[in-house]
C-alpha cells in the first residue's frame, strides 16, 4: 500500500471515529445541559454551594458576614439600595438573587434538608404558602406591633415589609399615538396589539396576585376561574410575551410599552430613572399586595438574619423601600416628598386587599389553569 | 496489522487507568443525576403517562424535536461553504473570521435571547431600520415568534457546525479528488461519489452535535418563547412553579432519550450507507491515487 493510500484510509477511519465520538459527546453534553438546567432550577440536586452567590461563599470563612435572601432583585422594591445601605451600616452582605416569589418557594422546598437560604421575600400569597408548607421558622422582629394584624402571621412565620398595588404601567413615548389605557376593558383594544406584557404567574408572585385578583373582579371565585381566564384570553391577543425575568429595563427603554405590575416600579421608572412612564389604577378596580418575608427553617446564619429583619422594619430601611415607591409597613417612615408623587388617595380607593389564605389555597390550580388556557402550547 | 506481543496487555491496563478520571467524571456527573431523575420520575404515579398524553408536555417535546431538527439541518447546510472556505482557502483575515465565528458559542442562551430582543424585538434594530427605510411596520416583535426562536438557535448552531465541519474538511485528502479528476470523473460525479461519501461522517457528526445542543438549550427559549414552548422551558415551569419533580424528571428523561435516539439513528444511517456500498469505488480510487495508475 502506498503512502497516500495509507494516509487516505487513516483519514477515513479518523472521520468515522470523529463522527462516533462527537455523537456520543453531543449526547453527553446535552444530557449534562439538561441536568445542569435541572440542577440550576432545583438546587438540592447540586451541591448546595452551587446556588449560593460566589462572592458570599468565598467571603464567608473570612471576617465578612452574609445573609442569604431568596428573591432579592436589585431593581424590585429598591432591594439593591436597601442591601447596599445595610452593608454600610452593619458590614453584612446580602447578595442579590434573581428568583421570583414562586422560584424562591420552590428552592426552599427543595433545600428543606440542607438549607442554603436564611430568608426569603415574596408576594403575600406565596409567602403564606411557604409558611404553610413548613419552610419557615417563627420570628417577630423589633417593631412587630406596628404591622397591622391582617398583614402578619400571629405566630411570626411571615410578616409584611411593605405593600404595593397592581397597576398598569405605561411608557407613553413607546405607546405612540394610542391613548393611555384607563381600564382593564380598554386594554383589550386592538390598538395595544403586541404592546402589553405581564409576568408569567408561574414565575412571579406579583403576576399571580394580578391573575387571582382579576378573576374575582370579573366575577369568578376560588372554585370558578372561568371569568378571569376568559378576560385574560381576550387580553392574550395584545400580549407580546409573558416574561420570566425582570423586564423593568425593557419597559423603561420602550421595548414593552405596557406592563401590568406593581405601581412602585412605575413610579420609580418615572421619578428615579426619568422615564416617560404613567401609572394607571384601572377604572374597574385593582388589588393591593402585601410583600412579605419569613425566616427559613434551618437558616445557616440565624443571628445575622434576625438582626437584618430587625433593621428592615426600622425607619432607615423602611424609608429606603419608600424611595422605590413601595409603601412602608411602618407608615410614618414614608417621606412626604415621596408620598406626594403617588396618585391621589381617591385613585387608590378602588384597590382592595385580597385574602392571602384563600389565594394560597387556589395557587396551584389557578396557575395550572392559566398555563393550559393562556400560555397553552403550540402555535 | 495490529501489534501483538507482551506490550498489549500492559497498554490495555494503562488505557484503563488513563480513562479512569473520565469514568469517574461520568459516574459523578451523568449516572448520579440520571439516577436522581429516574427516582423523581417514578416517585409519583403516572408521570410518564401524563407527559406522553396529548397536552402541553407532549407538545413541548414535539416542538423541541422539530425545532432542533430544523435548526440542525439549516445550520449544517448554511455552514458547508464557510467551513470549506475556512478549511481550504488562505486569505487575509481568516483567523479573525474564525474567531468571530466562534464568538456566539461563548454566549449563554439568556444572552442570545436578549440579543434577539435587541435586534428583532418590538423596537429592535432591524424593525426600526425597516421603519426608517420604508415607513412600514415589519418584523417588529419577530423575536417572540417561533421563527425568531429558530433564528436564535441558528445564531449559536451555525458556528458550532462551521467549527466541527472545518476540522473535517481540513483532513479531506485532495489527492483523491485529483485522482478522480484524472480518471475522467465529472464535477457532479466527484461531488456525489468522492466528496460526499468522504465527508458524510463529518456531516452526520455535525448534525448530531447541533441537534443535541439545540435539544438541551434552555436560556434562549426562556427569554423568547411565548406560546411555542419547548421541553426545557416546561421542565423549568414544573420545577419552579409547582415543585413537580415527577413530571420534570420524566420530561428530562424523555428529552435525553429522544436526543440519544436521534444520535444513534444518525450513526446507524452511516453504517447502512457504507454497507450498501455507496462510495464503494473509493478503495480502488485510493489505490489509483497511491500508485498513480488506472485500476
Amino acid at each position: 500500500m502506498g503512502h497516500a493510500a495509507r494516509h487516505a484510509s487513516r483519514v477515513a477511519g479518523a472521520g468515522a471515529g470523529l463522527a462516533a465520538g462527537l455523537a456520543l459527546g453531543a449526547a453527553i453534553v446535552s444530557g449534562l445541559a439538561i441536568a445542569a438546567g435541572f440542577a440550576a432550577a432545583a438546587p438540592a440536586l447540586a451541591p448546595p454551594a452551587a446556588t449560593a452567590p460566589a462572592a458570599a461563599r468565598t467571603a464567608e470563612p473570612a471576617a465578612e458576614k452574609v445573609v442569604i435572601q431568596y428573591d432579592c432583585i436589585p431593581n424590585y422594591a429598591n432591594w439593591g439600595s436597601v442591601t447596599a445601605l445595610y452593608k454600610k451600616v452593619s458590614g453584612v452582605t446580602v447578595p442579590p438573587d434573581p428568583k421570583g416569589s414562586s422560584v424562591a418557594l420552590a428552592a426552599l422546598e427543595r433545600e428543606r434538608d440542607h438549607p442554603v437560604a436564611d430568608c426569603a421575600y415574596y408576594s403575600g400569597a406565596i409567602g403564606f404558602q411557604a409558611a404553610q408548607k413548613g419552610l419557615h421558622q417563627p420570628y417577630k422582629p423589633k417593631g412587630w406591633e406596628v404591622i397591622p394584624a391582617e398583614l402578619k402571621d400571629p405566630a411570626g412565620l411571615w410578616w409584611t415589609v411593605h405593600t404595593s398595588t397592581i397597576a398598569i404601567l405605561v411608557n407613553t413615548k413607546a405607546l405612540g399615538t394610542a391613548p393611555v389605557p384607563r381600564s382593564w376593558h380598554q386594554l383589550l383594544d386592538p390598538a395595544y396589539k403586541g404592546k402589553v406584557a405581564y409576568d408569567d404567574p408561574t414565575w412571579g408572585g406579583t403576576s399571580y396576585t394580578l391573575v387571582y385578583g382579576l378573576n374575582l373582579l370579573m366575577g369568578g371565585s376560588d372554585a370558578d376561574f372561568k371569568p378571569g381566564l376568559a378576560y385574560l384570553k381576550q387580553l392574550d391577543a395584545n400580549v407580546s410575551f409573558y416574561p420570566r425575568e425582570s423586564i423593568y429595563n425593557a419597559v423603561l427603554r420602550g421595548e414593552v410599552p405596557i406592563w401590568i405590575n406593581a405601581d412602585g416600579n412605575g413610579y420609580k421608572m418615572r421619578h428615579v430613572d426619568g422615564g416617560p412612564i404613567e401609572v394607571v389604577i384601572p377604572a374597574e378596580g385593582s388589588f393591593t399586595m402585601p410583600l412579605v418575608m419569613g425566616m427559613a427553617k434551618g437558616a445557616p446564619h440565624p443571628e445575622e438574619t434576625r438582626r437584618y429583619f430587625d433593621w428592615l422594619l426600622g425607619p432607615e430601611a423602611q424609608a429606603e423601600f419608600a424611595k422605590a415607591f413601595f409603601r412602608p409597613v411602618l407608615a410614618r417612615a414614608m417621606p412626604a416628598d415621596i408620598a406626594a408623587k403617588f396618585l391621589p388617595a381617591r385613585e387608590y380607593a378602588r384597590a382592595r386587599p385580597l385574602d392571602l389564605a384563600r389565594m394560597a389555597a387556589a395557587a396551584d390550580a389557578l396557575k395550572r389553569a392559566w398555563l393550559d388556557e393562556i400560555r397553552g402550547a403550540g402555535r | 496489522m495490529s501489534k501483538s506481543g507482551p506490550g498489549a496487555p500492559r497498554s490495555a491496563a494503562a488505557g484503563f487507568l488513563l480513562a479512569l478520571p473520565l469514568l469517574l467524571f461520568l459516574v459523578a456527573l451523568v449516572l448520579w443525576p440520571v439516577a436522581h431523575l429516574v427516582a423523581a420520575a417514578t416517585h409519583g404515579p403516572g408521570a410518564f403517562r401524563a407527559v406522553l398524553a396529548a397536552g402541553r408536555y407532549r407538545t413541548a417535546l414535539v416542538n423541541s424535536l422539530l425545532l432542533s431538527a430544523a435548526a440542525a439541518g439549516a445550520a449544517v447546510l448554511l455552514s458547508l461553504v464557510p467551513a470549506w472556505v475556512l478549511a481550504r482557502e488562505r486569505f487575509a483575515g481568516r483567523q479573525l473570521l474564525r474567531a468571530a465565528m466562534a464568538l456566539p458559542l461563548s454566549f449563554s442562551g439568556v444572552l442570545v435571547g436578549f440579543l434577539m430582543v435587541v435586534m428583532l424585538g418590538r423596537i429592535g434594530a432591524i424593525p426600526e431600520l425597516v421603519r426608517w427605510l420604508t415607513g412600514r411596520e415589519l418584523l417588529a416583535g419577530a423575536a417572540y415568534t417561533p421563527a425568531g426562536l429558530f433564528v436564535a438557535y441558528l445564531y449559536f448552531e451555525v458556528p458550532r457546525a462551521v467549527l466541527t465541519l472545518e476540522a473535517a474538511f481540513r483532513r479531506f485528502p485532495p489527492e483523491l479528488d485529483a485522482a478522480a479528476r484524472t480518471l475522467g470523473a465529472s464535477a457532479r460525479e466527484r461531488l456525489l461519489r468522492v466528496r460526499l461519501p468522504l465527508l458524510a461522517p463529518a456531516l452526520r457528526a455535525s448534525l448530531a452535535l447541533t441537534f443535541s445542543a439545540s435539544m438541551g438549550s434552555f436560556g434562549v427559549a426562556l427569554i423568547l418563547s411565548r406560546r411555542f414552548t419547548v421541553a426545557p422551558v416546561e421542565i423549568y415551569t414544573e420545577l419552579t412553579g409547582f415543585s413537580n419533580d415527577a413530571v420534570a424528571g420524566a420530561l428530562c428523561l424523555l428529552l435525553a432519550l429522544a436526543t440519544l435516539a436521534a444520535d444513534r439513528l444518525l450513526a446507524q444511517g452511516g453504517r447502512r450507507w457504507r454497507r450498501a456500498g455507496n462510495g464503494g469505488g473509493l478503495g480502488e480510487l485510493r489505490q489509483a491515487a497511491a500508485s498513480g495508475t488506472r485500476p
